[in-house]
């Protein structure tokens, strides 16, 4: 990956990934291992962030007689991650008025 | 590095950074939550993929707002590029290669060499086993035998000696009486305690083939 993923983003990749389902930690990697290349390692830090921020909540669910946490979205999370997505749309339409040469103004999203 | 060393080596570093103690089991048990995911038998490649446990805990700690002066903490055994420390801001972690088999094959090669001498040992273990079983079934047997006859023998001897009769007949009833209080307890703790005696065994010496049989050298 030739671009560095900031927290702030990666705090957003997190909360729209348990946003869509609730999830456990080693399929939220899974997930972003499409997009960035991280490790499982990359991921513990995250959680406790948004979960001490109380954007995310967990609860265990039993799985082949253990039990594994899974992660659910607050409702501030769902704030938060509003904010994340707009703060988004506008920084990929900087970047690529830049990088791609399209004209910023002629861009206007909902 | 498999997943109990990873564990240990990460409490322990995340214990010296001064973690609370609730901290430390929420990372261990996600971190355990990771390898069990991870698939059985894939422990030594999850180890790996999450590189030394020393540089998570210095992750988990920065999050929870202690700082690790400078470097990272540095285990004795560390093997590794010190200079890739702290160009990984968001806690990636690169991938390590995996150690070499040379130790397992010179453990397997020892086994083998010194199979003469466990392998006697081994059939002497089981034998002894396998006739402390038996003696104890035959007991139980011969008792069971034993209350039967006298049962029997006494019901049919009640008709012509009467006393005689009822003296078999109650001594049959008595160790009926006997049998059942023994069998019991002794069934339900001992059959059991047979069986995990038998697995434990079984455990050790699937150890020691790992470990080449070492021991017995």
């Amino acid at each position: 990956m030739g671009f560095s993923i900031n927290a702030g983003l990666l705090d957003a990749m997190v909360l729209s990934i348990v946003q869509n389902n609730d999830t456990y930690g080693y399929e939220i990697t899974q997930y972003l291992r499409r997009a960035v290349d991280i490790s499982e390692s990359t991921l513990y830090p995250v959680l406790r962030r948004l979960q001490k921020g109380e954007m995310l909540e967990t609860y265990d669910k039993e799985f082949m007689g253990r039990n594994r946490r899974y992660y659910r979205i607050t409702t501030k999370g769902n704030d938060s991650l509003e904010e994340y997505r707009e703060e988004w749309r506008n920084h990929k339409k900087k970047i690529d008025s830049i990088l791609l040469n399209e004209g910023a103004e002629n861009h206007e999203q909902a | 590095m498999n997943k109990l060393e990873f564990l240990t080596r990460l409490r322990n570093s995340l214990e010296r950074g001064g973690l609370n103690p609730d901290d430390i089991n929420d990372a261990l048990s996600y971190y355990e939550e990771v390898f069990l995911d991870a698939g059985f038998g894939n422990e030594e490649e999850t180890a790996a993929s999450m590189g030394s446990p020393e540089e998570v805990a210095v992750n988990i700690l920065r999050e929870s707002g202690i700082h690790v002066g400078g470097a990272p903490v540095m285990p004795p055994q560390r093997q590794g590029a010190p200079q890739q420390q702290g160009s990984y801001d968001n806690g990636y972690v690169p991938p390590k290669k995996k150690a070499s088999g040379g130790a397992i094959a010179l453990g397997v090669i020892l086994g083998i060499l010194t199979f003469p001498i466990w392998l006697p040992v081994l059939i002497i273990v089981v034998v002894v086993l396998f006739t402390a079983i038996i003696v104890l079934a035959s007991l139980i047997f011969a008792i069971i035998a034993a209350a039967v006859g006298l049962i029997i023998g006494g019901i049919v001897t009640l008709f012509e000696f009467p006393a005689l009769g009822m003296i078999a007949l109650g001594l049959g009833l008595v160790l009926t009486g006997i049998v059942m209080l023994i069998c019991k307890p002794a069934f339900g703790a001992a059959i059991p305690a047979m069986g995990r005696g038998i697995k434990r065994f079984c455990g050790w010496l699937a150890g020691l083939f790992k470990k080449g049989g070492k021991e017995n050298v």
